[in-house]
C-alpha cells in the first residue's frame, strides 16, 4: 500500500522533480566553470587568498536553491490534494490516516534528499579538482543549512497547504517564513556548525504541524 | 435487519446557523436510502459527519457499528465514497488511477472498471484532468465497481451528468444494488433518478428530517388534492401539507385518503375535488413547498 501512495505522489511531482534535477545541474555547471575561470584568469594564488582569507564561497550562488524548488515540490505535493478537498479520498484509503500522512511525508523528504544528495556529491566532486579536500568540506558545511532550509521549507509548505482555513494558512505562513529566516542568516564559514542540532529540532518538530492540519481538515475547520 | 450505518442525535452548526437538531437514522442492510432535501438542508454536510470529515457540534454516527471519526482501514475499505461532481485525482491517466487504487483493495475486479470504460470514447492513456464531468463520473464509478464494497456513499451522483449518462449510472447502480447485501446511500437534486433506485426516502427540511419513509409508501399514499374554493386562506396541517392559491383553484398535499380530505375542508365549501397520483419528485415538493 505504501508502494501504491509512493506510486501516487511520484506522478503527481515527477515533473517537478525532474526541473529541479535539470536547474541544479545547470547551476552546478555554472559554478564549475566559473571555479575554472576564476583560476585562468586570476590565478591560483588570488582565488587561494579570496577563499582561505576573505572566506569567500563559490556555492553562494546556490544558497535559496534548495528552499524554492522544496517549496515548488511541497506545492506540486499538496495543492493537488487540497483542491476540491481531494484529500478525502486519500484519506479514505484502507489505511490509518496517520501512516498515510507520513508516507506522503516520507515520499518528499526522501525525494529532496537525494537531490541534495546527489548535488552534493557533484559540487564535492566537481570542486575537488580545483581545491583541497579540507575547503571543499568546509563550503559543504556552510552550504549545509540551506538544504536543511529546504527540508524544513518542504514541511512548511505541507503544512500550510493542508491547512484547511485560509486565515490560519496566512498565521502558518507567517510563522514558517520566521522560522525559516533562522536557516538562511549570513555567518562565516562554519559558524552555522553549533547550531545545527536546533535546525535539525526544528525539522523534527515541523514534521508534526502536518498532522495538525490534517486532524482540522478532518474535523471540518472552517 | 442489521444497521449498516446508524446516525443518534446529531446536531450541528456552521456558525450560529442550525443545520441540524438531534437528527436520527439507519440504514439497513441491503437497502438502497436516499436523502433528499433543498440546498441548504445539509446533505453533503451529513455524508461528510458519516465519513468523519466534520465534526458534528454533538451526536454520533457509525458505520459498521464504528465511529464515524475512527474508522479502522478494514471499514474503510468496505465503504465505497463518490464524493460531489464526481472528484478523482486528476493527475492520473485511466491506467494509473486503476493501478493506484488495485493496490489497496484484495478483492479488486480490473474487469469492472475497464468492461464500464469501453462504453467511453477514451484511450487507456488519457488523462482525467482532460474529461468531460460524464467521463469522469464512469471513472469514478468504475472505481467504485472495482473496489466491489459493501456500502456505497454517492454525494449528489447526477451532478453535471447529461440525462444519457445519468440513466448509464442508475442502471450500474441498480445492476450493482441487484447482487445483493450491497448498502446504498446516497444523496441527487434529481429527484427522478431515484425514483427509479431508492427503497426508502429520507427527505430534510431545514434542521430536522421531514419524512423518512419507504419510497413505494410515498408513492403509493402521497396525494396532491385540487379543488375550488373562495376561501383566502387554508391553514397548513398536519394532515393538508402546503396549501396553495392559484385563481379560484387551491392544491394540497396530503397522505389522507380522499374522503377524510373531503371532511377535513368541508368548512372551506369546496368543489370539485381531484385526487391526483404524484412522482417523487412532486411528492418532494409537495412536502418540502416550492419555495
Amino acid at each position: 500500500m505504501i508502494t501504491a501512495l509512493f506510486y501516487k505522489e511520484w506522478i503527481k511531482t515527477r515533473r517537478i522533480l525532474l526541473l529541479s534535477l535539470l536547474v541544479l545541474a545547470a547551476l552546478m555547471i555554472y559554478i564549475f566553470i566559473n571555479v575554472e575561470q576564476m583560476f585562468r584568469i586570476n590565478g591560483a594564488t588570488q582565488v587561494w587568498t579570496e577563499t582561505i582569507l576573505k572566506d569567500i564561497s563559490v556555492l553562494t550562488g546556490i544558497q535559496w536553491l534548495p528552499l524554492i524548488l522544496s517549496i515548488l515540490f511541497g506545492v506540486s505535493q499538496f495543492v493537488p490534494e487540497m483542491s476540491n478537498k481531494r484529500l478525502k479520498l486519500t484519506l479514505h484509503l484502507p489505511m490509518s490516516e496517520n501512516r498515510i500522512m507520513f508516507s506522503m511525508l516520507a515520499f518528499g523528504l526522501s525525494g529532496l534528499l537525494i537531490l541534495y544528495a546527489i548535488t552534493c556529491i557533484a559540487i564535492i566532486g566537481g570542486l575537488r579538482i580545483y581545491y583541497p579536500q579540507e575547503i571543499v568540506l568546509s563550503m559543504i558545511e556552510s552550504s549545509l543549512p540551506w538544504f536543511l532550509a529546504g527540508l524544513a521549507g518542504y514541511l512548511f509548505t505541507a503544512w500550510i497547504c493542508i491547512e484547511p482555513v485560509w486565515r490560519q494558512r496566512v498565521f502558518n505562513t507567517l510563522i514558517a517564513a520566521y522560522a525559516l529566516s533562522f536557516f538562511m542568516m549570513s555567518a562565516k564559514g562554519g559558524a552555522y556548525m553549533p547550531f545545527i542540532p536546533y535546525l535539525l529540532a526544528t525539522i523534527i518538530v515541523a514534521h508534526f504541524f502536518s498532522f495538525y492540519s490534517m486532524y482540522r481538515f478532518k474535523d471540518g475547520s472552517q | 435487519m442489521e444497521n449498516i450505518i446508524a446516525c443518534e442525535n446529531i446536531t450541528h452548526y456552521y456558525g450560529s446557523r442550525l443545520i441540524y437538531e438531534n437528527l436520527n437514522f439507519e440504514v439497513k442492510k441491503g437497502k438502497i436510502l436516499g436523502l433528499l432535501g433543498k440546498n441548504g438542508t445539509g446533505k453533503t454536510t451529513i455524508i461528510n459527519i458519516l465519513n468523519g470529515y466534520l465534526k458534528p457540534r454533538s451526536g454520533e454516527c457509525r458505520i459498521f457499528q464504528e465511529k464515524m471519526q475512527n474508522l479502522s482501514p478494514a471499514t474503510k475499505a468496505s465503504i465505497g465514497l463518490l464524493l460531489e461532481g464526481h472528484i478523482q485525482h486528476t493527475f492520473f491517466n485511466v491506467r494509473q488511477i486503476e493501478k493506484f487504487y488495485r493496490q489497496f483493495y484484495p478483492n479488486w475486479k480490473a474487469g469492472a472498471y475497464y468492461e464500464l470504460l469501453k462504453k467511453l470514447q477514451v484511450s487507456e492513456t488519457q488523462r482525467i484532468s482532460a474529461m468531460s464531468c460524464g467521463q469522469r463520473s464512469q471513472i469514478a464509478l468504475g472505481l467504485l465497481f472495482a473496489q466491489d464494497p459493501d456500502l456505497l456513499i454517492l454525494d449528489d451522483f447526477s451532478m453535471g451528468l447529461d440525462p444519457g449518462y445519468r440513466r448509464l449510472f442508475v442502471q450500474y447502480l441498480k445492476e450493482y444494488a441487484s447482487e445483493g447485501n450491497k448498502t446504498i446511500f446516497l444523496t441527487s437534486h434529481i429527484i427522478q433518478d431515484m425514483e427509479m433506485l431508492i427503497d426508502d426516502c429520507i427527505i430534510l427540511d431545514y434542521g430536522r428530517i421531514l419524512l423518512h419513509k419507504p419510497t413505494d409508501y410515498i408513492l403509493n399514499h402521497f396525494k396532491r388534492y385540487s379543488f375550488y374554493a373562495s376561501a383566502t386562506e387554508i391553514k397548513a396541517t398536519d394532515k393538508l401539507w402546503n396549501p396553495e392559491k392559484t385563481g379560484n383553484t387551491w392544491e394540497v398535499y396530503s397522505f389522507s385518503p380522499k374522503d377524510e380530505i373531503q371532511q377535513i375542508l368541508e368548512p372551506y365549501d369546496i368543489a370539485n375535488l381531484k385526487e391526483e397520483k404524484l412522482s417523487l419528485e412532486d411528492a418532494f415538493i409537495g412536502l418540502t413547498g416550492k419555495y
